[in-house]
């Protein structure tokens, strides 16, 4: 035997041990698992749905055109670009949804920007008060804010429907513009994000070093060079993470401009689902599209935001504006915003659900109390009449609890497996964060979040009503769809935090033999216990008052904001306002809970 | 403007053709009386479109089986089996109405008649936004389905859709084929559950009259409707205009009209003549096309005829009008604001001219797949309760020419 042999390993034993070493270190596994998984979740509904976009359906154009009823076409790509109604079907609702989407970045980015400057930066009176109830638009429903809408400004006079609380009680009438189209949607979206930019935007001027402002002002800088040269771009990557959040978000929005009345890409989508089923798909890709462009913009911004570092760590000498006697001015006039943004919905569905018909304020202007009702809430008999419908009191109804039920399984099972995974792929990513698969994790995991949700809710239509899926209309469906949805949520958040985790605290237990599991247990969620919940609250929430999302996916029964959807598309706003009330009373209860329990709350920068 | 009114005709052509092919023959469904109250049962065999051929019987399947043998049950017999099939079971059931979460508890009173313990939970599906095709399509997907039965409407896409893809399959009752004359096994056509009637309806607490269809059309006028695109009928309901007879109906009733009124709509006719030529018309389609495409250009799209209702019934609605479904004046309650007697049917007053609205029928469907097929068919087989309505107040007048189907 020749004992000075060297042992030469063969290629297949080097990588197999490659392969080997690889696999030994848990965020690898991690990020192959979920790349893999997510690439599946993310890609499948794509696929599913660009096949759609060429197969011929019955009873529609398609079979029409090609005078078949199954088959393979281009023929909806054609006929939605080339035909006569290729301005109303596609580029007037392009436009509308770009037009949206854009106001609806300055709305929110403008009023939720200098709330937060107000709240953050100056001494102005009641912040704390301010604080929280500014964020309730982005509690509600979305759509609920464009219900009170239409109650305060339609009138017979301008919009040819019954008057609404202005026109009946003052007899004011808002112009047509002001009552529909463009400018309510807008506003009602803007309002409804606004909160997020205040999340986000607040969260860097909390944060923010005032010794360059103060280095400025000793300097005699003038107080607008020092806002559009020192504050300003310091906040600039809150407002452009705000943009990249709130465009994709408008732009997938169908309730909002549906109340309104203003075509987009979504409504024109629902609309044309039925007859246009091919070409309907297409104009989810060209949401989609949207998406991976917004997508793309937002690696750029992560890439340039070194010309951002500004940003460094707090001062603690933050020096609060002083606003003199404004402060308490400032003060009321934002009471009075957020009382009619925050409040007033509130008081409005309350009181919507003793009106004996929907809308029929004249016990406001009679004083009369038999033009009030308890019928929409201690109903406990199947009726036809008067309005009913066959529906019990929202107290008797077996269908709005279990559909509330329902929310809560599907909302506490999303936030779960989005929270777990979300945490995991940030772990996963911040460890590897030079890797160019790790960065497509990362990105694959965020990529649902920019797409609107409309257009992923119709490519999971799609791809659920297949033969081989099947899980159109059942709860895990709507599981499979918020995970997939509201996993950026948390991966986010955990990224970020990851980032900040120095490598040295795990090497060390590493060096000790600890292994992984207790590793996480013990190391790194207990340190980064605040956003890892932010990452699983926030999916919970979003995922209680989803509607363009889900409302493709399941029957009306299902969950409690297909339902309210129904009863606000019957006109049976006592119910709807029911279920309202219902959700923000659960929404608010949850955040309780976890502020008291964890110190967490959406105010603060909740998953920001 | 222009270019989605000639999408809409060159559907017109095809769909109104498919439809009045159909409805050669007047069935006694087809046009209801005038006096028919509005969501009433069709008592007779509706004109809808022919159905497949009859598979032959070793190619049915289990649910098509089930139902050729319940096509010779009495009532009673199939009663029996119901109970026998879903005795503590959920029905899940779709349709375009409220109609079958109210009619469902009546149907489970009278099984529990037969037998005390007969239980049935269950859970009643209404899409909006026409997506009840999409729910329909999913749900056959699938071996055993959710749905058990289905009340649908719109003919054309149920056709097309729904009967000639083998999803849904038609269930005729002994008793309603005897009481109608026709035999269920011959039988080429659905089970018309109930009719509906939109009619036009106006506010009355002003001075204003609307005596001619032409009226909702004039300049300045929206009407409330339901969106075309959500609730496909009233799309029905503009390509069955541009057929000759009730192209003849509105030229007859431009013809009532003063000169000065006819005098706005001219042009818009003269413009159409063309296009009304192009697509095969008669001389009095661009009469129609110009109804339509004003009426297109200028009503008021809403979510649901429950809505319109109540806006109309507000007296703050002076002078407002819509097209929607007659039997929602029972969801008003009266109070000081809200009252039906703030709205009139316009087609009840003395001196109408033209169409005083359209109707359309629900027809009852078993899924090719229904987990609970017995019960489906015994539901459909038993006499639909009707809830009482209000009494309408009407003139003595007939509503000629009001009503016709836009299945």
């Amino acid at each position: 035997m020749n004992s000075s042999a060297t042992l030469v390993a063969s290629p297949a034993t080097i990588a197999w041990n490659k392969v080997k070493t690889f696999f030994s270190k848990p965020y690898n596994v991690i990020l192959v698992l979920l790349g893999i998984v997510l690439t599946v979740t993310t890609v499948a509904p794509i696929v599913a749905i660009v096949e759609d976009t060429f197969k011929i359906h019955a009873g529609t154009i398609d079979a029409h055109l090609t005078k078949q009823t199954t088959g393979w076409t281009v023929v909806n790509y054609i006929d939605l670009f080339t035909s006569k109604l290729a301005k109303s079907n596609l580029w007037k609702p392009l436009w509308n949804t770009v037009l949206l989407s854009v106001g609806t970045c300055v709305v929110s980015i403008l009023y939720g920007g200098i709330f937060a400057f107000l709240i953050t930066r100056t001494n102005l009176a009641w912040r704390q008060y301010l604080s929280s109830i500014f964020i309730f638009p982005y509690i509600m429903p979305q759509w609920t804010l464009a219900v009170v809408w239409q109650n305060l400004f339609y009138s017979t006079k301008i919009t040819g429907t019954s008057d609404g609380l202005l026109a009946s009680l003052f007899h004011i009438y808002m112009p047509k513009w002001f009552c529909q189209g463009l400018f309510p949607s807008l506003m009602v979206l803007g309002l409804h994000y606004a909160p997020f930019a205040y999340i986000l935007i607040g969260g860097i001027f909390r944060n923010m070093d005032a010794n360059l402002e103060e280095a400025a002002t000793i300097l005699d800088t003038p107080k607008h060079r020092i806002m559009f040269r020192i504050t300003l771009p310091m906040v600039k990557p809150a407002i452009l993470s705000t943009i990249l959040l709130v465009f994709g978000s408008a732009m997938g929005s169908y309730p909002v401009p549906h109340y309104m009345q203003l075509t987009t890409l979504s409504t024109k989508y629902v609309s044309m689902n039925s007859k246009y089923t091919g070409e309907a798909s297409i104009l989810a890709i060209i949401m989609m599209v949207f998406g991976i462009a917004i997508m793309l913009l937002n690696q750029l911004s992560l890439t340039s935001r070194k010309s951002y570092t500004t940003v460094t760590g707090k001062s603690g000498q933050i020096s609060k504006i002083n606003l003199g006697a404004a402060k308490y001015v400032l003060a009321i006039i934002l009471v009075i915003l957020t009382f009619f943004t925050s409040i007033f919905p509130i008081i409005s569905f309350a009181f919507e659900t003793f009106l004996p018909n929907p809308g029929d304020y004249s016990f406001l202007y009679t004083g009369n109390v038999n033009n009030l009702t308890t019928k929409w809430w201690l109903t406990s008999e199947n009726v036809t009449e008067q309005g009913m419908y066959g529906q019990k009191g929202i107290l008797y109804n077996a269908e709005i609890w279990k559909a509330f039920g329902g929310t809560l399984w599907v909302s506490v099972c999303c936030a779960l497996a989005a929270g777990t995974i979300g945490t995991l792929v940030g772990y996963a990513v911040a460890k590897q964060r030079r890797s160019k698969w790790a960065n497509y994790v990362n990105s694959v995991a965020f990529l649902p979040y920019l797409m609107p949700s409309i257009a992923v809710g119709a490519a999971l239509f799609v791809l659920f009503s297949s033969e081989s899926v099947r899980l159109y209309n059942t709860y895990t469906g709507l599981i499979v769809a918020g995970t997939i949805k509201y996993i950026p949520f948390a991966s986010r958040s955990s990224l970020n935090s990851m980032l900040q985790l120095s490598g040295e605290i795990e090497e060390a237990a590493i060096i000790q033999d600890i292994p992984w599991i207790k590793r996480m247990t013990r190391i790194i969620i207990p340190i980064q216990k605040s956003s890892i919940i932010s990452g699983y609250l926030l999916p919970f929430m979003t995922c209680l008052r989803e509607l363009s999302l889900f409302m493709l996916l399941c029957g009306q029964s299902r969950i409690l904001s297909t339902m309210l959807d129904y009863f606000d598309e019957m006109g049976l706003y006592a119910f709807s306002s029911g279920i309202n009330l219902l959700l923000i009373i659960t929404i608010l209860v949850f955040n309780t809970i976890v502020n008291k329990v964890t110190g967490a709350s959406l105010d603060k920068g909740i998953g920001g | 403007m222009k270019k989605a009114l000639a999408l809409l005709l060159a559907f017109a052509m095809i769909f109104a053709l498919a439809a009045c092919g159909q409805q050669a023959a007047p069935a006694p469904t087809a046009a209801p009386a005038a006096d028919t109250p509005a969501d009433a049962p069709a008592d007779a065999p509706a004109d809808e479109p022919a159905a497949e051929p009859a598979p032959v019987e070793e190619n049915l399947t289990e649910v098509q089986k089930i139902i050729k043998e319940a096509e010779g049950m009495t009532m009673e017999e199939l009663a029996k089996k119901a109970i026998e099939e879903s005795n503590g079971q959920t029905l899940y059931g779709v349709g375009n109405s409220s109609r079958g979460k109210s009619a469902l508890p009546l149907f489970i009173e009278y099984l529990q008649t037969i037998d005390p313990s007969y239980n049935l939970e269950f859970d009643w599906q209404q899409p909006k936004n026409n997506k009840i095709f999409d729910q329909l399509t999913a749900n056959s997907t699938k071996a055993t389905g959710t749905f058990a039965v289905t009340l649908i409407q719109d003919g054309n896409q149920i056709e097309s859709k729904m009967v000639q893809t083998g999803i849904l399959d038609t269930f005729i009752p002994k008793e309603w084929a005897e009481a109608n004359g026709v035999d269920a096994a011959t039988y080429e056509g659905y089970l018309p559950l109930q009719t509906l009637n939109k009619v036009f309806m106006f506010n009355c607490t002003g001075d204003k009259v609307f005596d001619n269809v032409w009226d909702y059309v004039a300049e300045g006028e929206h009407g409330q409707f339901m969106d075309i695109d959500s609730e496909i009928v009233g799309k029905n309901f503009l390509y069955m205009l541009t057929a000759p007879q009730y192209a003849g109906w509105l030229k007859e009733a431009f013809d009532k009209l003063p000169a000065e009124e006819q005098a706005y709509f001219q042009p818009t006719i003269d413009e159409l003549k063309g296009d009304a030529e192009d697509l095969g018309l008669d001389e009095n389609g661009a009469y129609a096309l110009a109804w339509i495409k004003l009426w297109v250009g200028s009503y008021n799209a809403v979510t649901d005829d429950g809505p319109i209702c109540k806006n109309l019934t507000d007296k703050s609605a002076t002078d407002q009008f819509g097209l929607l479904v007659y039997s929602k004046l029972r969801s008003i309650e009266e109070t000081d604001s809200s009252s039906v007697n703030n709205v009139k049917v316009a087609a009840y007053e003395d001196g109408y001219e033209g169409i005083g609205g359209y109707g359309y029928c629900h027809y009852m469907f078993v899924p090719d797949n229904s987990p609970l097929p017995w019960t489906a068919c015994a539901w459909a087989a038993t006499p639909p309760t009707r809830p009482s309505r209000p009494a309408p107040r009407r003139s003595t007048a007939t509503l000629r020419a009001a009503l016709w189907t836009a299945n």
